[in-house]
């Protein structure tokens, strides 16, 4: 079968925005997301859920986008990396990040950041240990995840995350 | 991080077609017949391409090393009748889509007749297989650095502590896999080339080569990377292969690699054994060192590092920063029927350094020595410079003894000794581990040829003071994530003494300047080089003018907080932009016979070897129930020189340790007998995680060097040269308490275990 063939709509609310689009059964979320809307923020590093580099949240829960398929999102809440900054200013755990150098070649940061934005949400003020538990499903090459935790627990961040930003 | 930063995957072309390629299932087989007609015949396929297809077209990925009796290969950019490891490209599909082409492969019929497989360094040597036969007996090259007699310190040594120590195949493993996309313009004749790779200056070079092309036309343009760690640092067939069917198609050809090819294709590293032995003195001084280092190389060399990026390069500096008078070496690289080895961060130092250290600590236990007294009465000392080691590096610089004693400090060494003790009784082993070593960094043309490797090198940068006074600096460096442009801006801006904000830096073009890439721990210096250099060419410029218009000599000029003023008085000068703008519009304001143009290129290469230098010592813990060993603490101290940006140091010292964490206790790409890979996923192939890399201590010492404008040194590889040799050091101070050992890597659960079981005391501990 080919993408033209068979495809179903698919209706989410993305980024707090209603949008909808086509996509074939077998596709992935994270392919959906990808190709079809643009939305590149997210990344795909194994395509197996194992990597985390393209974690989203799923009506609040960080899932890997690369494991569900884009049909099953129909209906729900979807939360990329993109819809964290607005008018052009970082959300404050991103800013975080950059302060902290929690980021190097970037490649799984988008994940990073909405795992650690879904842990903040649940936690308010996360331990080091319960930061480095949350994260430890995404891999990171670069960092070593030291600098990852400290633009966690960071009080900003925490703050921030609990008044509005969130 | 706002999810706008464009990596390889991330660009979109209109009219793109897409690439899957099929890969060898056999590690060695003779090609019978292929049958690609159901696969064009395929929905939305464009093109399916054999060996045959290819061969015409390009002759294969040519890598030599210009020594006297090095073997050069030639890797097929698709393999024509014989296959040479498991993962070997064989048919490549274009289509419409990923889908499309990655359905249409599995219609791809191939015949394959096995033959035998050379699966090991054993099977390598004995020569009754030959894995390629453009090498004879499988042997790319037999190197000797030294051969000193060193029979009578082995035979009046009070001890000789020796090994066999086999290093684990591993991978780089960017989160990013590798990409390539190719256009070409027939209008306009110009193919252009979008590649995540490290190097993109020399890969137009050799795509110009490869694919005999007029390289003028060639641009290499280098989106955002998502890591690359040496893995990136090569020509991958790949990368001419989508070239070729660019040209060949006219549209816009697209291959993302997914994780599983990069585990099987992509170049593996630090795949050696090493087969040591150091003679010490009564008093704990070391009189020879000995060893046979040999190199699970691969079926091809890598262009352009070569099956000599390993043993042969670790050879070079394997006596290390101590006071070794003998040593005798030698050093094999093997043709096996495995993906080729290549470049990754630490290249051929990390194994050695493993074997060395861990010879050390056992020397130290058998004399009654602590691993830091053993240390200090070998290493170089300030009074001992400029000291030559025995493969020719003279040291001139380095903080070896401040090293080790701040180790000593930041450990806490008579405490833990302490803690080891009680948690023993406890039946916990706890180890400590220590390394110190000094890094070929910022490698040049002379290091490069210090180290065997002989490859000219140089980079250039532009400097260019815009009308309004802000900078402008092109770099044929490109970063991966290390935060190169950072670091460049800040160069410049310290140069013409402007806030940072003034400066721009252009790279990830060849339409930039020139330059040999972002490997080697080349950066910070190459880039500091050529950027200090052009930016002292146009400084010149603005201080002829300036000492014309304030009357003055040009030698009393400064530039510092945005101005232009005589030395010492601030008030007697003027905005940078105002002179930039007579530069540009005021032809009256000239001095005779003035050249007004603010712009520079200059290249720089060292003129010796850069030298950094530093150590690790790590603290682990072995569970006897599980017997896996948790790292608890993680120690560097780092002599880079001049630190332009303390915080990009210091990722670069926690990503490396992170990395030395997997290479010692997780990662392993394993063959079976018929040279299958069998780690084919990250579920299988085991990096490390958030919960396995503890939290790193940091000391920084300051030696600026005399070498590099701005005192800088490189240090990139640093945290994987020595660090692996620390958490070793540790898992084997840990085992000795037991008397056991591990010489064969990753230190795993099963290898722990082995030891356990073979160990001489296990009534040491009481949970045994």
């Amino acid at each position: 079968m080919t993408d033209q063939e068979g495809q179903l709509p698919v209706r989410v609310t993305l980024n707090g925005q209603p949008a909808s689009f086509l996509a074939a059964p077998r596709t992935s979320l994270s392919d959906a997301l990808r190709d079809k809307l643009r939305l590149t923020g997210l990344k795909q590093g194994c395509e197996i859920g194992v990597c985390g580099s393209c974690t989203i949240l799923v009506d609040d829960k960080p899932i890997r986008a690369c494991l569900m398929l884009a049909v099953q999102a129909d209906g729900k809440r979807i939360e990329t990396i993109e819809g964290l900054a607005t008018n052009g200013e970082l959300h404050p755990l991103q800013a975080s990040f950059q302060r902290h150098h929690g980021l190097q070649c970037g490649f799984c940061t988008s994940g990073m950041v909405l795992t650690a934005l879904a842990l903040l949400r649940d936690n308010p003020a996360p331990s080091r240990d319960e930061a480095r538990e949350a994260i430890s499903g995404n891999l990171c090459r670069c960092t070593g995840y030291e600098t990852i935790i400290d633009a966690i627990v960071d009080p900003d961040a925490m703050r921030a995350t609990q008044v509005g930003h969130g | 991080m706002s999810g706008r930063a464009a990596y390889i995957a991330d660009l979109a072309f209109p009219d793109v077609l897409h690439v899957s390629i099929l890969r060898s299932p056999f590690a060695h087989a003779r090609i019978t017949a292929i049958d690609v007609s159901a696969a064009r015949a395929h929905g939305g396929v464009v093109q399916v391409w054999t060996g045959a297809d290819v061969l015409p077209r390009c002759g294969g990925v040519m890598a030599r090393m210009e020594l006297p009796g090095f073997v050069p290969t030639v890797q097929p950019i698709l393999a024509h009748d014989i296959v040479r490891f498991v993962g070997e490209a064989v048919a490549v599909v274009v289509a419409t889509s990923q889908a499309a082409a990655e359905d249409a492969l599995e219609l791809i019929d191939v015949d394959y007749d096995e033959l035998p497989v050379v699966a090991d360094i054993a099977s390598a040597v004995a020569a009754e297989v030959i894995a390629n036969e453009a090498v004879p007996a499988n042997l790319v090259y037999r190197g000797h650095r030294c051969q000193d007699d060193v029979d009578n310190d082995f035979a009046r040594a009070a001890c000789v502590a020796q090994g066999r120590f086999s290093n684990n195949r591993v991978s780089a493993t960017p989160m990013e896999p590798r990409g390539c996309i190719a256009s070409h313009e027939w209008t306009s004749g110009q193919l252009t080339v979008w590649s995540a790779t490290q190097m993109p200056s020399f890969l137009k070079t050799m795509l110009a080569i490869h694919l005999a092309f007029p390289e003028q036309r060639i641009e290499v343009i280098t989106p955002q990377v998502g890591g690359g760690f040496g893995q990136k640092a090569h020509v991958h067939p790949e990368e001419i292969l989508v070239c070729l069917l660019a040209i060949e198609l006219g549209r816009p050809i697209r291959w993302i690699e997914d994780r599983r090819e990069n585990l099987l294709s992509a170049t593996h590293a630090k795949h050696q054994i090493n087969e040591m032995a150091i003679a010490v003195d009564a008093d704990g001084r070391f009189l020879a060192m000995r060893n046979r280092s040999s190199t699970d190389g691969g079926a091809y060399n890598s262009l352009p590092w070569t099956h000599l990026v390993e043993s042969h390069v670790g050879a070079s500096t394997l006596t290390g920063p101590y006071r070794i008078a003998n040593f005798n070496d030698e050093s094999l690289s093997l043709v096996t029927n495995k993906c080729p080895i290549g470049a990754y961060r630490g290249v051929g130092w990390s194994a050695g350094h493993i074997a060395r250290e861990t010879l050390i600590d056992r020397a130290g236990r058998e004399l009654g020595l602590s691993p830091f007294e053993i240390r200090r009465r070998n290493l170089v000392d300030q009074s001992d410079y400029p000291f030559t080691t025995p493969t020719g590096l003279v040291i001139r610089e380095g903080t070896f003894v401040q090293t080790l004693d701040r180790l000593e400090q930041m450990v806490d060494y008579r405490s833990f000794r302490e803690r080891q003790t009680a948690a023993l009784a406890k039946g916990k082993l706890l180890g400590l581990g220590l390394c110190v070593f000094n890094e070929v960094s910022g490698v040049g043309t002379r290091a490069l040829s210090f180290l065997h490797t002989p490859v000219t090198t140089h980079d250039t940068a532009t400097v260019r003071v815009e009308p309004t006074g802000k900078i402008t600096v092109t770099t044929p460096l490109v970063a991966a994530g290390q935060g190169h442009l950072t670091t460049f801006a800040q160069v410049a801006a310290d140069a013409f003494g402007v806030p940072l904000d003034d400066v721009t830096v252009l790279a990830g073009t060849t339409r930039n300047a020139h330059g040999f890439g972002t490997v080697a721990s080349r950066g910070a210096v190459f880039g500091a080089g050529t950027i200090g250099r052009a930016a002292e060419a146009v400084k010149v410029k603005i201080r002829q003018l300036a000492a014309h218009l304030l009357q003055t000599g040009a030698e009393r000029i400064t530039l510092s907080e945005g101005r232009v003023h005589v030395t010492g008085s601030p008030e007697q000068g003027m905005p940078l932009a105002d002179l930039a703008g007579a530069a540009y519009f005021a032809d009256a304001t000239h001095p005779p016979e003035f050249d007004p143009a603010l712009e520079a290129t200059a290249a720089f290469d060292p003129a010796d070897v850069v030298l950094a230098n530093g150590g690790h010592a790590a603290i682990v813990e072995i569970d006897l129930e599980t017997c896996l060993v948790r790292v608890d603490q993680m120690f560097a101290v780092e002599d880079c020189g001049k630190m332009i940006n303390p915080m990009i140091v210091e990722g670069q010292i926690r990503g490396g340790i992170a990395q030395a964490i997997g290479m010692t206790l997780l990662e392993e790409l394993v063959h079976d007998g018929e040279g299958q890979l069998v780690t084919t996923t990250l579920m299988d192939y085991l990096l490390p995680t958030s919960v396995d890399v503890p939290d790193v201590q940091i000391a920084h010492l300051e030696t600026p060097s005399d070498l590099v404008p701005g005192g800088v040194k490189g240090m990139g590889e640093s945290a994987m040269i020595s660090a692996p040799a620390a958490i070793i050091g540790a898992v084997n101070d840990a085992l000795a308490l037991v008397g056991a050992s591990v010489e064969s890597f990753p230190a795993s659960p099963q290898r722990i275990f082995d030891a356990l079981q073979r160990a001489s005391k296990v009534d040491a501990v009481p949970a045994l």
